[in-house]
């Protein structure tokens, strides 16, 4: 047992329902007591959908547990006669699983069709979100995937597109976009806004298309297996993994062209894919080599998340950037493998594999680096430290819920993606002028700790702007003399702190116990400025 | 649909709704007690609904956390907290520590009461609350929280006459009810949660308990039993007519005649603008945070017709003065969600009073909402509240009539698919 505070992944239950949430005509009744649908809160309001999202608890009482009671049965029944969802998917809580209920036998209680009813009882004491949706997703696509013929035209699935996946309708945009430009027509999106029909549907494509490795996989390789679909797996995050991206796509979908005698397509000219069909698809390889950028191959980079997007964020901001990266991880320890993998000779150290925040944090702090890409978290831990953050992974906030086009995958994800590094590094030119003239008039104001609670009640539900107050305890600094703070004080204002703890450190290790302007001196000249 | 004999007929259902966990209540408490750690000893899930729901994943390093149960906790003995006790002592010396229970304990057979008695210490005593939702909604476990607590109020002497008010509001409407008070001549003892544990008011048989928030069932009776301290029966002070015969009630219970109904005139005259809107207005309150009765009687004081008034638990005791008040309504405890719906898609409200679950899908078919978890964070009480209650009513009324016209065919096009036909 451990004090946890915050976690990076979801549960088996809010995995389940990621899928199910994306699907039509599908509905989730959980078993479970009351409050344990609070996950319909994440859709109706991160998603703001319009519609209920099929979501129906049979409530667990303690009463009923006492009588030997399940509502599962009735549940199941009012779930038919209201909505007459083509499956209905009936999933555990942290109680039933305790109670060992047979979800399975309750369910044949009602008067529903069993035929329709899928008991995914996951452990969800073992199981998480992303091994839980990856599951259910599976387990859909191979009872229901039917045998079809193919269609005329070259056509692709794009599997694993997941509600609140990230930046996930800009993405799905993105890749429709490309793939319109190629001339290929998207037979199926699943499981986002795929019904039934649909999944019977999906072996109708020539190919499948699988940008997520947490999600999708297991339904292509059942699409693979039992019809013999190809697949081209792999985010394309950056220009030249989007342009090998589509090169695999075109070699895929041409053998099977050549196979039906049909004609091959062919690489369009790269100027088609833009917006305006005039322009360079990305404006990132220029960016990259304009002087302004110069400043970027000094500064130091690191990177937590999920698997796909730590993949394609290390070799985006090292490959395409030129930047350096000094360290990645992910909270995702079972993909932690294939990340290993997949970043050999990217990484200097060994991969950070954990699902402590605090960890993270103390690992930002003592690095202080010059850019995170993280979750939602790092960059709650980043405006503490004053380093520079952007999010590039679940689990987000509201911020990461937009409604423009900030796609992450294609030519257009590389544009926004080399933006948000730009935007959230400290600029180039600015930055000299900064480090020679101090201040200069530029000063952020300091905070000092918000006042926690002074306003009782009305806190809950907001923004994420107020109470840093110490990542791990060990906030607490060293006493400083006033002379020694008025030097601190012509520090640029945005290295400040990492002038502070350095300083502190050095002191420390010098057997110092205060900060005085002969100390801060000394540890200027021992650290190099 | 069992039909419970009473002054105003209470339906009851079967609960099939959506809505939070007592857990929900740690989001104000931990704010509101600030020399408090709320320590939960939970799973997964406990930990993903307070990060995600309330928002609360915003601070790194709030007073509560969770005694994370993992696979391999489950076929040990009782827990040990020891050490992760005394890691929030050296991290945040709290000056006392609530022990919330969750579902998956509970089905555990976790021995609480032990459990907090072992672990708590005389300079840092541990708590049991009660607070799953095999139980417990929403708003619930703050009366375990205040429970809880009652063996450190000290005791006041027999003779000491005065209102100790019950519920947890912040400091602005805390002042304001003091002086009220005050004003009508009555000695306060202090408010049942201060802000600190350490200043717990006393409480004796001379002590008057007024009740502020309308979930606090269980600590008023206890008290009343346990302590003597006469309770207050009268309407929440929430709107114009409430705070009138809050006041009254009150100050009758000190041997205090008191006529507000200048006052009450003048506060009707205040929102007078907001009651010309709510008149008339067919109002659907779908039950989420238990405010559900008084946020009613209000709405059908300023005219508007409550088509339905759904709470998850009603007591008739301490809720009587509220039900008479809301006599000839449609009273529902533990609705069904699926049937609500169905009702107000044939009865088509003007406004309805959901949770954060169900607004934007109700916004989505059409509908007016209003958030019901804003009024538990909104300052809404007594006099200087009435603006604000009736505003927050009348806003989203206002604000449809300012915005566009919207054709769903074109502007809900995508944001759903999972919808679409």
């Amino acid at each position: 047992m451990r004090l946890a505070f915050w976690l990076y992944e979801g549960t088996a239950l809010y995995g389940i329902s990621r899928v199910t949430n994306s699907m039509k005509n599908v509905h989730t009744v959980y078993h479970a007591p009351l409050g344990d649908d609070y996950i319909t809160a994440t859709y109706t309001m991160l998603e703001r959908t319009p519609e209920f999202p099929a979501l129906s608890i049979s409530v667990v009482r303690g009463q009923d547990l006492a009588s030997g009671v399940s509502r599962l049965p009735n549940t199941l029944e009012q779930v038919e006669e209201h909505y007459h969802p083509e499956i209905i998917v009936v999933a555990p809580s942290c109680s039933t699983a305790l109670l060992q209920e047979d979800l399975a036998q309750l369910s044949r209680h009602s008067g529903v069709d069993p035929e329709k009813i899928i008991v995914h009882d996951v452990n969800p004491f073992r199981v998480q979100e992303h091994e839980s949706a990856e599951g259910l997703f599976t387990k859909l696509v191979e009872q229901y995937a039917l045998e079809q013929r193919r269609t005329e035209n070259p056509s692709v699935n794009l599997l694993g597109f997941t509600s609140l996946g990230f930046h996930l309708r800009s993405d799905l945009t993105s890749l429709r976009r490309i793939l319109k430009t190629l001339g290929v027509d998207v037979n199926i999106v699943a499981p986002w806004g795929a019904g039934l029909e649909d999944l019977r549907n999906l072996p109708a494509a020539w190919l499948n298309v699988v940008p997520y490795h947490e999600m999708g996989r297991g339904a292509s390789d059942v699409l693979g297996d039992k019809f013999d679909m190809p697949s081209v797996e792999g985010a394309p995050i950056g220009v030249q993994p989007t342009l090998a991206w589509i090169r695999e796509i075109i070699g895929k979908l041409n053998a099977i062209a050549q196979e039906m005698g049909k004609q091959a397509i062919e690489m369009p000219p790269l100027t088609e894919f833009s917006l305006d069909g005039l322009s360079a698809p990305s404006g990132v390889p220029w960016f990259a080599r304009t002087a302004d950028m110069e400043s970027f191959s000094g500064k130091r980079a690191f990177v937590f998340g999920d698997a796909t997007h730590t993949v394609g964020m290390v070799r985006f901001l090292k490959d395409e950037l030129g930047m350096q990266i000094i360290g990645a991880g992910t909270y995702l320890e079972q993909h932690a493998d294939w990340i290993r993998r997949e970043l050999e000779g990217y990484l200097p150290e060994p991969l950070m594999v954990t699902d402590k925040f605090q960890e993270v944090s103390k690992k930002i702090e003592d690095e202080m680096p010059e850019l995170v890409c993280g979750t939602q978290m790092e960059r709650h831990s980043c405006r503490k430290l004053d380093v520079p953050c952007m999010v590039i992974s679940t689990p987000t906030h509201i911020e990461n819920h937009l409604i423009g086009y900030y796609p992450v995958l294609g030519f257009e994800g590389a544009d926004v993606l080399a933006d948000r590094v730009y935007t959230s590094c400290k600029l180039g030119l600015e930055k000299h002028l900064i480090d020679f003239f101090g201040d200069a008039g530029l000063e952020y104001e300091e905070k000092g700790p918000a006042a926690e609670g002074s306003n009782g009640r009305e806190t809950a539900i907001k923004g994420e702007e107020d109470i840093p107050s110490g990542i791990d305890g060990s906030g607490e600094g060293m006493p400083w003399t006033d002379d020694a703070e008025t030097m601190l004080r012509k520090v640029p204002f945005f290295v400040r702190k990492k002038v502070r703890k350095n300083t502190e450190n050095f002191a420390r290790e010098n057997g110092e116990t205060t900060i005085s302007a002969e100390v801060f001196k000394k540890a200027k000249e021992a650290l190099g400025g | 649909m069992t039909p419970v004999p009473g002054p105003t007929q209470i339906i009851k259902e079967d609960n099939v709704t959506h809505s939070f966990c007592g857990l929900a209540s740690v989001g104000w408490l931990y704010q509101k007690i600030r020399d408090s750690f709320f320590l939960i000893l939970g799973t997964h899930t406990c930990a993903h609904f307070l990060q995600n729901a309330l928002g609360m994943m915003i601070f790194a390093k709030p007073r509560f956390g969770i005694a994370l149960i993992e696979e391999g906790d489950l076929s040990r003995e009782d827990p040990s907290l020891e050490d992760m006790i005394e890691e929030i002592r050296r991290d945040h010396h709290p000056s006392v520590i609530f022990l919330l229970s969750s579902c998956t304990p509970e089905v555990m057979k976790v021995d609480f009461k032990g459990l907090a008695r072992s672990l708590s210490t005389p300079e840092m005593p541990v708590l049991f609350v009660p607070a799953s939702g095999l139980v417990y909604n929403f708003t619930q476990a703050e009366d375990s929280v205040l429970l809880s607590m009652l063996p450190f109020c000290p005791e006041a002497p027999a003779g000491e006459k005065s209102v100790v008010f019950v519920g947890s509001v912040n400091d602005s409407i805390a002042d304001d009810l003091r002086s009220e008070a005050e004003e009508l001549g009555i000695k306060v003892g202090g408010f049942l949660p201060e802000n600190r544990f350490d200043r717990l008011p006393a409480i004796g048989p001379d002590t008057v308990l007024a009740p502020i928030q309308p979930y606090l069932s269980r600590t008023v009776a206890r008290l009343n039993r346990g302590r003597g301290s006469r309770v207050l029966h009268s309407l929440f002070p929430f709107g114009p007519r409430g705070t009138r015969i809050f006041w009254e009630d009150l100050a009758a219970m000190f041997d205090i005649t008191v006529d507000l109904r200048e006052r009450e005139e003048a506060a009707w005259e205040r929102i007078s603008e907001q009651v010309d809107i709510l008149k008339g207005k067919r109002v659907f309150l779908t039950a989420d945070t238990m405010m559900e009765l008084p946020l009613a009687r209000f709405l059908k004081n300023a005219g508007a017709e409550i088509m339905e008034c759904s709470s998850a638990y009603i007591n008739k005791k301490f809720h009587a003065r509220e039900l008479e008040a809301l006599d000839g309504v449609r009273v529902i405890e533990q609705p069904n969600f699926h049937r609500q719906l169905q009702d107000i898609k044939r009865e088509n409200p003007d406004l309805i009073v959901t949770s954060l679950m169900t607004a934007n899908p109700f916004v989505g078919n059409g509908f007016i909402v209003k958030w019901s978890m804003e009024f538990t964070l909104m300052p809404i009480h007594s006099w200087s509240g009435v603006f604000t209650l009736a505003n927050l009513f009348v806003s989203p009324l206002q604000r449809r009539s300012k915005l566009p016209e919207f054709d769903e065919s074109v502007w809900l096009k995508g944001v759903m698919p999972s919808a679409e036909g």
